[in-house]
């Protein structure tokens, strides 16, 4: 993500560069990495914090569904966002690369304008 | 500690929580702070946001299923995390390494290390609100992921070494490639030196602030730049020489004060120092093979206890297998140096302005990942 | 040289089982003041080691009797540290303490469950800073009231690293001045790391 931010894919071409701090201040909530047991009711607090209308992406695979770390007998993971957020985007990967992201973003985009920026790029 | 925290209301001191999403945290990182105004009077980090059992997970998986958990311990210096578990494994099974995969070992581990670097460099002059030096930290940092990727396949999470060698051999292209990139950092650190480093501002926000002392360090075992940069001349690859560091001739940087403007500068003298490696690896590279002959099919380690450390971007990892001959580990202990680094927080921390200690936890160079494992 | 120096000074902490006699009417004469000086059943199995095979030898035939308990060296090719220091829990304080003295750092601390033996092990890994010298305390406790003193009073960075065990194992230092759940979450009251634990 601080890569997607930086100077090579650089983020703000798309208006979506301003990272702030507060949740109050926001309307999308990307949600990175593993979520722990321990850090579930903060991630539940801040996405609350934030005002309507919001949305939530869900990057990399532990976000999407625990990723790695699922394993028999695991004790201290949320398997997913999704088990207690509403996710609209899922962005895979383990990490997911800047161009993942930047893609998701711009689904995002199409999602709530309905308008596509850049074309899709088809596998021919 | 939970004392003051359980004060009644006259007192004057009150509890901020640093709390667990904050930007200059550099991940989930809690921090109970106990304040007087500005002032620190108590600094309780709390951890476990992130803790990701790869302790337990180091039981559950056969010694092979571990290696991707390696690279997911601390993601920014991932391959000095994959050679401490392999090192330790194949001291363990008593496997051989053929010298040219030590030669890639060595450079690809340098690479990250200051890519590493590089990145905290970017963060650090960012907690302390510069802006601009992180995109052109980013960027040479790009360079050195190209060159990663055609290597490994993998941008940040490395999984590159396999227990007697590695896994993918290396081109022309990226021998020259590797080359072009150190003349090109070497014409941009004096730049960064004489924008960043020079300037005033940051001069007065890091001389002279958090200073730790050596018997500080010495008592919460502190490693890496920290003990570095209070006088203690400790770097495990040239005290405790693993793969073919011996070989090369390369400085410590070490500096006396202790503060935080010391722990910056030993990390910007190590970007040189690990490109002096790096060179001289090139140029000595074998031929050979990247892979031990006789194929290892099976990791059997004897019934024991081993160790082995080395010395990642930000200290001393060091792993400690108990094994009791089965093809997994009875008991996996990652010891991670960032966590005796931030130890050291809760006292370095008393006293000091705010602002000054997010100077100081940035000098101590966190990755929290890293310390919940 | 450091390990030479370490180990002598690491050697006092024995004097007390040292006397382990090796002539074999003595072992049996003996067993009984040896169990008494030492504590019963919480102590590392070497110390026992001692006196108890030789009575065995002396049983059986007069053959050489096992070596004296005390810091053993390791190769550190192959290991990769340098001295082995199995010790009764009440004695790591002293240990660690003559460690502090000689300015070692302390590099972790960490547990691991023998469930075949029912006892936890508590693992201090000890290095200096100034010459390569690892030395590893050992220290086994009862895996159903495992106790050990804590040495976070000389070694602040033990602070965490007993924390931590403590989460993983149930290990209970006694005297730790806040053994509160590290990693865990602050009501966690499971112990992960145990081998019979169930998520």
């Amino acid at each position: 993500m601080m890569a997607t931010g930086a100077s090579r894919f650089d983020l703000a071409r798309f208006g979506a560069e301003v990272f702030r701090p507060s949740p109050r201040q926001c309307d999308v909530m990307i949600v990175a990495g593993t979520i722990s047991k321990k850090m579930e009711p903060a991630v539940k607090t801040l996405y609350d914090q934030m005002p309507e209308p919001k949305w939530v992406i869900a990057m990399g695979n532990c976000a999407i569904s625990g990723g790695p770390f699922v394993f028999e007998g695991q004790y201290g993971i949320v398997e997913g966002a999704d088990k207690f957020l509403p996710v609209d985007i899922y962005i895979p990967g383990c990490p997911p690369r800047p161009e993942a992201l930047i893609e998701g973003i711009l689904e995002l985009e199409e999602k709530v304008t309905g308008f596509r920026r850049w074309p899709r790029v088809e596998a021919k | 500690m939970n004392g003051l925290l359980q004060q009644d209301v006259n007192q004057e001191t009150f509890v901020l929580n640093l709390g667990p999403q904050h930007p200059a945290t550099h991940g989930v990182l809690r921090v109970k702070l106990v304040m007087d105004g500005e002032y620190i009077v108590e600094a309780e980090p709390v951890l476990g946001y992130i803790h990701r059992m790869h302790e337990k997970m180091g039981e559950n998986r056969t010694w092979a299923q571990f290696l991707p958990n390696c690279g997911r311990m601390d993601y920014l210096s991932a391959l000095s995390y994959n050679h401490g578990y392999v090192a330790a494994v194949e001291r363990a099974a008593g496997i051989e390494v053929p010298e040219r995969a030590e030669y890639l070992r060595v450079i690809t581990v340098e690479l990250n290390r200051i890519s590493s670097h590089l990145l905290w460099f970017g963060a650090f002059v960012l907690d302390l609100g510069g802006f601009t030096p992180l995109l052109y930290a980013f960027d040479d940092r790009e360079q050195i992921l190209d060159l990663l990727e055609s290597v490994t396949g993998s941008r940040l999470t490395y999984c590159y070494f396999r227990f007697g060698g590695v896994y993918n051999d290396i081109d022309d292209s990226f021998i020259t490639g590797t080359r072009e990139f150190i003349k090109r950092l070497r014409k941009r650190l004096p730049m960064y030196d004489a924008l960043v480093t020079k300037n005033i501002i940051l001069i007065k926000r890091l001389k002279d602030i958090g200073p730790i002392s050596r018997d500080m360090c010495r008592r919460y075992g502190a490693t890496g730049p920290v003990a570095r940069g209070s006088g203690i001349n400790f770097d495990v690859r040239k005290h405790e020489p693993y793969s073919v560091y011996s070989e090369f001739d390369f400085d410590i940087p070490v500096y006396e004060e202790g503060d935080s403007m010391a722990r910056y500068m030993v990390r910007m003298d190590e970007m040189e120092q690990s490109m002096r490696i790096i060179e001289q690896a090139l140029d000595k590279l074998p031929e050979g093979e990247i892979q031990p002959k006789k194929a290892v099919k099976l990791i059997k380690p004897e019934k024991g206890d081993y160790y082995h450390a080395v010395e990642a971007a930000r200290g001393s990892f060091g792993v400690r297998i108990v094994s009791d001959g089965s093809n997994s580990a009875y008991r996996l202990k990652l010891r991670s140096p960032t966590y005796s680094n931030l130890s050291l927080f809760g006292e370095a921390s008393r006293g000091m302005l705010l602002p000054d200690a997010l100077a100081l936890m940035g000098s101590l160079d966190l990755v929290i990942p890293e310390i919940d494992r | 040289m450091l390990l030479r120096k370490i180990k002598e000074a690491l050697n006092s902490l024995y004097e007390d089982v040292q006397e382990a006699p090796e002539v074999p009417e003595a072992a049996a004469v003996e067993p009984a003041p040896e169990t008494e000086t030492a504590p019963p059943a919480e102590e590392a199995k070497t110390e026992e080691g001692g006196p108890e095979q030789a009575e065995e030898a002396a049983a059986e035939t007069p053959e050489e009797p096992a070596a004296p308990p005390g810091p053993k060296e390791t190769d550190y090719r192959t290991k990769g540290y340098h001295l082995d220091v199995d010790l009764p829990p009440e004695k790591v304080v002293a240990a660690a303490e003559i460690l502090n003295r000689e300015n070692f750092f302390i590099e972790a601390v960490t547990g691991v469950d023998w469930i075949d033996d029912q006892q936890l092990e508590v693992v201090y890994d000890f290095n200096h800073f100034a010459e390569l010298c690892r030395v590893v305390v050992r220290s086994r406790v009862d895996r159903s009231n495992p106790e050990i003193p804590t040495i976070s009073h000389i070694y602040q960075g033990a602070n965490w690293h007993e924390r931590e065990t403590h989460d993983f194992f149930g290990i209970k230092f006694t005297g730790h001045p806040n053994l509160e759940p590290l990693l865990l979450p602050e009501d966690a009251d499971f112990h992960p790391l145990l081998k019979d634990f169930k998520a």
